[in-house]
């Protein structure tokens, strides 16, 4: 902002020393006055732009691409091995820590809660779309230096630097997975609970995933947790920073807030049937 | 109800926050699938906790724990291109220790630093490492600390010496040329005594 404050200040400056403005003194801004001379006279007239003879000038010209009758090279390859299934590949569009950071500081998303793709989207400003491919949110490092949250995230894939800067701040962050159609009743979850379905269960990942979600390098939902505790230190050691003592933390609680692997939402079972309306939960009576 | 639920919707009462997880209301309570890493993971330690930085090891190597607070660490602003960004963000990290008074590092370790490094020492016997390789300040942080645990690492390396098969090639290479020197100093020496009239020969 200081060079906005300098500029204008150079402006005024100016303005105190240049002569009045008058008509003979004014000019309009670069490039705000197009030409409007036609096509008349000695420079623009004659051939008018279009040069001599050939398809050119008799404006007569061949589509883009073509190549004067042999097979274009747009067309002369059917498919590329390279691109083979992309259109089922999982999608995880990116929401970048100076977002995330701006979202907690406009009070958009609660702190204090444990945040998931259902706070996310209810946030209003996110949303998924789940019938595109998209499997859920990835957290990228844009904005990992100056990260200052405390918070306890779940998301669908973060990178080793983003896990480094969650863990600094003392928050917790894991990796994981929702099925297709879990990912739709969490994009949404009120416009789900008005169909009056008991909450499913969520799945496992496919079998491609199954490695990701099972390391603890990765905070994976289905890792060893003791395996995750150790591994935290190692990622202090590694970026340098002193790890804060979680269990000293008097959030410990809300911070080890985890889902069950079957659990949609947090508090809420795979089974049980949610009324809105009445504002009851109906259970399944186990005899 | 059981004793358990009534403890803890007791502590609930009497609690000014509220919470939305299940975690609250205690274990007992949790929701349990078939998934729980209870089961998948028996004998595991499931609650998050901070462990204790590892042990000095047992051969009297640096084990890579450094004591973060024992470091002196600042930043800067780094050079070369990049805009506003390299401008006025501080990207370039400064970390800097007194070597001799390092208890982190081995003591055998830490005499052959001494030595290494006695030139790049500051007058106060500080030892620092700079680096502005990323654009990042955390990342840099990472780098500047992976370029010093090699540097201590590579003070620990013994190097290997030849094996005993190459040292076998060259003591008979070695064998060999002195052979062909000495047959070739012979032939020219019986040269040379062709030359001279014949001593002592009874004809």
């Amino acid at each position: 902002m200081a060079h906005l404050r300098e500029s204008s200040e150079k402006a005024l400056k100016l303005l105190r020393t240049l002569p009045r403005v008058q008509i003979g003194n004014l000019r309009p801004n670069p490039n705000s006055k197009q030409n409007d001379k036609r096509g008349r006279a000695q420079h623009g007239g004659d051939k008018h732009g279009a040069g001599n003879k050939g398809s050119g000038q008799r404006q007569n010209f061949m589509r883009l691409g073509y190549e004067t009758g042999n097979q274009p090279f747009y067309l002369r390859f059917p498919y590329e091995p390279y691109y083979k299934g992309h259109h089922m590949r999982r999608q995880y569009p990116p929401i970048s820590m100076l977002q995330l950071q701006v979202l907690i500081d406009t009070d958009r998303i609660d702190a204090s809660q444990p945040i998931d793709i259902a706070t996310l989207c209810n946030s209003g400003l996110l949303s998924l779309k789940p019938a595109e491919m998209q499997y859920g949110f990835q957290l990228t490092d844009d904005g990992l230096d100056n990260f200052k949250a405390k918070i306890n995230i779940e998301v669908q894939h973060a990178s080793e630097a983003v896990i480094a800067a969650v863990e600094r701040n003392g928050g917790v962050i894991r990796t994981a997975y929702y099925d297709p159609r879990s990912l739709h009743i969490l994009a949404n979850p009120k416009k789900w609970f008005a169909k009056g379905i008991p909450i499913p269960q969520r799945m496992l990942p496919p079998q491609d995933a199954a490695e990701y979600y099972t390391d603890a390098k990765n905070r994976g939902y289905l890792a060893n947790p003791e395996e995750i505790s150790k591994d935290r230190l190692v990622l202090a050691q590694k970026y340098g920073y002193v790890l804060p003592r979680i269990e000293d933390d008097a959030d410990y609680e809300m911070l080890t807030a985890a889902k069950n692997a079957r659990q949609l939402f947090h508090g809420l079972e795979p089974g049980w049937l949610i009324n809105l309306v009445d504002k009851t939960i109906v259970k399944l009576k186990t005899t | 109800m059981n004793k358990v639920t009534c403890a803890f919707i007791s502590v609930l009462r009497h609690t000014n926050k509220s919470y939305s997880s299940a975690a609250l209301l205690g274990r007992q309570l949790s929701y349990k699938s078939d998934l729980s890493l209870e089961k998948i993971y028996p004998n595991a330690r499931l609650q998050l906790y901070t462990p204790p930085p590892p042990a000095a090891s047992s051969d009297g190597k640096f084990n890579g724990y450094i004591p973060m607070d024992k470091l002196d660490i600042t930043y800067s602003r780094s050079s070369g291109p990049g805009g506003q960004h390299v401008n006025t963000v501080n990207t370039k990290v400064d970390v800097r220790f007194k070597l001799a008074e390092a208890q982190w590092i081995p003591e055998k370790t830490r005499q052959k630093l001494l030595q290494v490094l006695a030139n790049k020492l500051n007058k106060e016997g500080y030892f620092f490492i700079k680096s502005d390789l990323t654009r990042s300040q955390q990342l840099n942080l990472a780098d500047a600390l992976e370029k010093l645990r090699t540097l201590i690492r590579a003070q620990e390396v013994e190097p290997v010496g030849p094996s005993e098969q190459t040292l076998e090639k060259l003591r008979r290479r070695h064998e060999q040329a002195a052979r062909q020197r000495l047959q070739l100093k012979r032939e020219r020496g019986q040269i040379k005594a062709d030359r001279q009239t014949p001593s002592g020969v009874d004809f």
